[in-house]
C-alpha cells in the first residue's frame, strides 16, 4: 500500500514536471482537461484512422498554443482499436472509468461506433464518432453526435451531381460493405430526383476483378456511373472496358491511397467530398498550411473531421467549464459550428446537421484533385 | 442478354481464370513436391509483383530486369523457407496441419512485413503491349490480358514438360511419389523438395508480377489470391499442376458467366456451388486420377 501510493505520487509529480514544461510552451497551466479518442490506427480501418490521428495530433497541439481550455492545457488520449469494436469497447471503458476523460472522440468504423456509444450513451459522456452512423441509433442516443455526413447525404450529394449533368439513366457499381448501406440511401432517394436506377451491380469487398459487372453497367447505356466502394478496382475496369460516361464517386474512395492506386485510371472522375487540399476554401487555407508545414504532406477529408471534433470538444468545454458535467457538456456541444470539414450541428435530428451545401466536388484529372465550381443550395 | 456481354465475360473470365491458374499451379506444384499445403502461395505474387514495382522505381532498372528480378526474389524466398523451417519440421516428422499452419503464421507474417516497411499504398506496373485493347463486338480485352493469357499457357505447357522430361522435373516426381525409393536410386530428397519450393515460389512471383499492371498489389492482395488458388487447385486435382490449370479456368468462367447469367449479388453463391456440385461428382477433382499420374 504505502509502496504502490509512493510510486503513484512519484508518477503523479514526473507527470506534472513533464507537463508544466509543456505548459510553459503552450501558455498554459493546472492540470490538463483529459479526452479520450479511439481510432483505428492498424486493421482494415487504417486508411481512415492513421489521418485522423494526425488530425487529432495537430488540433490539440493548436487549442493548446490558443490557449486550451480557460487556460488549462487539454490532452488527447488516443488510443488504436485495430478495426475491432471488441477492442474498441474495451479501449472505451479505460479512457472512461481509467483515465476519466471528459469527452471520447471516434471511433473510425460504424461497428466499433455503435459498440462504444453503448459506453458513453450510459454514462453521459458525449461523444462524436468518425463515422456516418445511422437513423436507428441516431434517435436513440442524443449524444452521440459525428462529424462525416449520414449515408443518405452522401447519396443525396451523388444524386445532386447527376441531376446537374442532366443524367436520367444511372448504373452503379457497389461493394457488399459500404457500397451496400448508401445504396439502400439512394434507391428511394432516385426516384425523388428521376433518376432510374438502369443497372446496380454489386461486388465483394477485396474484389481483385469487377469486369463483368461493369460490363454489365455499360451494357445498360446509362448516361453516368456511380462507384460506390472502398477500393480502386472498379475504377480501373470502368477504365479498361471504356466506359466513357461521368463517372461519379462516393466520398469513400476519395483518398490518395485509391486515387494512387487507380494509376492512369484516376481522371474524369468526381467526387463529391469536402477537402481538396490542392485548391482548399478560403475558411479551409489555414488547416491545410499548418498541416502540410507539420506532416508534410496534403490532408483530405478524414484529418479535417478529426481537427473539426477536437474544436468543437474544446469550444463545449470552454462554454461549459472544463469540469463541467457530461449533460452540460453535451448541451453545450449543441450549437451551430461552422468547421474546415462542414458545418455541423450536432441539435439535428441525424446529430451532424452537415447541409447539402457544405459537399464540394471535385475532380480527378490526371491524378490530380481539381475543385470544381459546383456547389449545391441549401 | 448481348453477344458483346457474354464475349465480355468471357475475356474476363479467362483472364482471372489464368490467375487463378497461375496461383493454383504454384500451390499443387508444392503439394506434390512436399506434401505441404502453401497457405502462403499468394504471398509469393505479393513479393515478385513489390520487387518488380521496387526494383524499377527505386532502383531505375528497367522493366525486363526488374521482372527478371521479381521471379527470382520469388524463387529465392521460396528456397529460404524450405531451408529454414520446413526442412527441419520434416526431419521431426511433422504431420500436414503443422505445415499448414506454419504457411498460414508465414502468411500473415509477409504480409504485415510488406505493410510496415514497404506501407499501404498500392502499385501498379506497365501492361506488357502498352495501353492498347483489342475490341471485338464492342466487347473489350487490353493487349496486357492477351499477353498474360499467352504466358499464363506457356507456363503451364513448360511446367508439364518439365514433370515429363527433365532429369530434375522426372526426379522430383519419383522424390514426391516415394520418398525412400527415390533415395535409394540417388535422388537428393531434400534437394529436390527444395527445388519444389522454388519453382512454387517462381510460379508465384510470375503470377503476381503479370496480374499487376491490371488489377494492382498491395499487401493484402495475397490471401485473396491464395483462396482463388487454392479453390483452383482442389478443384483440379491437388497433386496435379495442370489440374490447377482447367480448375482456374473453370473457377474464372463460373463466377463472370454467374454475374451476367443470374445477378452479380449472388456471383459468389452461385460460383461456390457449382464447385460444390463438382467436387461431390469428381472428388479427386477435374483431371481425376488419370490426371494424377501424369501432371
Amino acid at each position: 500500500m504505502s509502496l504502490s501510493s509512493l510510486i503513484s505520487k512519484l508518477a503523479g509529480a514526473t507527470a506534472l514536471v513533464g507537463l508544466s514544461a509543456i505548459a510553459v510552451q503552450a501558455q498554459t497551466s493546472g492540470e490538463p482537461v483529459k479526452i479520450g479518442a479511439i481510432v483505428s490506427a492498424t486493421g482494415a480501418g487504417a486508411g481512415l484512422g492513421v489521418p485522423e490521428r494526425n488530425g487529432l495530433l495537430l488540433a490539440e497541439k493548436d487549442i493548446n498554443a490558443k490557449g486550451g481550455i480557460k487556460g488549462r492545457p487539454i490532452k488527447i488520449i488516443v488510443e488504436d482499436d485495430a478495426s475491432n469494436p471488441d477492442t474498441a469497447l474495451s479501449k472505451a471503458n479505460d479512457l472512461i472509468f481509467g483515465q476519466k476523460v471528459q469527452a471520447l472522440l471516434g471511433p473510425s468504423l460504424t461497428a466499433s461506433t455503435v459498440a462504444v456509444g453503448g459506453v458513453t450513451h450510459a454514462n453521459k459522456i458525449p461523444q462524436i464518432a468518425f463515422t456516418g452512423i445511422g437513423p436507428a441509433v441516431e434517435r436513440e442516443r442524443k449524444c452521440v453526435a459525428h462529424v462525416l455526413p449520414p449515408q443518405r447525404l452522401n447519396a443525396t450529394a451523388l444524386l445532386e451531381y447527376a441531376k446537374s449533368i442532366k443524367a436520367a439513366k444511372v448504373g452503379v457499381l457497389h461493394d457488399a460493405g459500404y457500397g451496400n448501406v448508401v445504396m439502400a440511401e439512394l434507391k428511394p432517394l432516385a426516384d425523388k430526383y428521376g433518376v432510374k436506377l438502369v443497372a446496380v451491380e454489386k461486388f465483394e469487398i477485396g474484389a481483385t476483378d469487377t469486369t463483368t459487372q461493369a460490363a454489365k453497367v455499360k451494357a445498360s447505356q446509362p448516361d453516368a456511373v456511380f462507384i460506390i466502394a472502398t477500393s480502386a478496382t472498379p475504377f480501373r475496369n470502368v477504365k479498361q472496358i471504356q466506359i466513357t460516361q461521368p463517372v461519379i464517386a462516393a466520398i469513400g474512395s476519395s483518398s490518395y491511397e485509391y486515387v494512387n492506386a487507380m494509376g492512369p485510371a484516376a481522371d474524369n472522375i468526381v467526387i463529391p467530398e469536402f477537402v481538396v487540399g490542392e485548391d482548399p476554401l478560403p475558411h479551409q487555407k489555414d488547416f491545410v498550411e499548418l498541416y502540410k508545414k507539420t506532416y508534410n504532406s496534403t490532408p483530405k477529408n478524414y484529418e479535417a473531421a478529426a481537427w473539426d471534433a477536437a474544436h468543437i470538444i474544446a469550444a463545449a468545454l470552454n462554454k461549459a467549464g472544463a469540469d463541467a458535467t457530461g449533460e452540460k457538456l453535451c448541451e453545450a456541444m449543441k450549437a451551430p459550428y461552422t468547421g474546415v470539414l462542414a458545418n455541423y450541428n450536432f441539435s439535428a435530428d441525424d446529430m451532424t446537421g452537415i447541409p447539402i451545401s457544405s459537399f464540394i466536388f471535385s475532380k480527378l484529372v490526371g491524378g490530380k484533385y481539381t475543385r470544381t465550381p459546383f456547389r449545391v443550395a441549401q | 442478354m448481348t453477344l458483346s456481354l457474354v464475349l465480355q465475360a468471357l475475356f474476363a473470365g479467362v483472364t482471372n481464370g489464368i490467375v487463378y491458374a497461375l496461383v493454383g499451379m504454384g500451390l499443387s506444384a508444392i503439394f506434390k513436391g512436399s506434401r505441404v499445403i502453401n497457405a502462403m502461395q499468394g504471398e509469393f505474387a505479393v513479393i515478385g509483383a513489390m520487387m518488380t514495382v521496387l526494383l524499377m522505381t527505386k532502383s531505375g532498372w528497367p522493366y525486363a530486369a526488374a521482372i527478371a528480378g521479381g521471379a527470382v526474389a520469388g524463387a529465392l524466398v521460396g528456397a529460404f523457407i524450405e531451408v529454414a523451417f520446413v526442412r527441419f519440421m520434416a526431419r521431426k516428422n511433422a504431420s500436414e496441419d503443422s505445415f499448414l499452419l506454419l504457411t498460414i503464421g508465414l502468411a500473415l507474417t509477409l504480409s504485415a512485413s510488406v505493410l510496415f516497411f514497404i506501407g499501404r499504398d498500392g502499385h501498379l506496373l506497365p501492361p506488357l503491349g502498352g495501353e492498347g485493347v483489342l475490341i471485338v463486338l464492342d466487347a473489350v480485352i487490353q493487349f496486357h490480358a492477351l499477353w498474360l493469357i499467352a504466358i499464363g499457357i506457356g507456363a503451364t505447357l513448360a511446367l508439364r514438360a518439365f514433370y515429363h522430361r527433365t532429369t530434375v522435373g522426372l526426379s522430383m516426381m519419383a522424390a514426391s511419389i516415394d520418398a525412400d525409393g527415390a533415395a535409394t536410386t540417388g535422388i537428393n530428397v531434400g534437394h529436390m523438395r527444395t527445388f519444389t519450393f522454388v519453382l512454387g515460389g517462381l510460379l508465384g512471383a510470375l503470377g503476381g508480377i503479370l496480374v499487376t499492371p491490371l488489377i494492382g498489389v498491395d499487401y493484402q492482395l495475397g490471401l485473396n489470391l491464395t483462396l482463388k488458388g487454392f479453390a483452383a487447385a482442389v478443384l483440379g486435382g491437388l497433386t496435379n499442376p495442370l489440374g490447377a490449370a482447367v480448375g482456374g479456368l473453370t473457377l474464372g468462367l463460373v463466377e463472370s458467366l454467374a454475374i451476367i447469367g443470374i445477378s452479380s449479388s449472388y456471383k459468389d453463391v452461385v460460383a461456390f456451388s457449382v464447385l460444390i456440385v463438382i467436387m461431390i461428382l469428381m472428388p479427386q477433382g477435374i483431371l481425376g486420377r488419370a490426371g494424377r499420374r501424369g501432371g
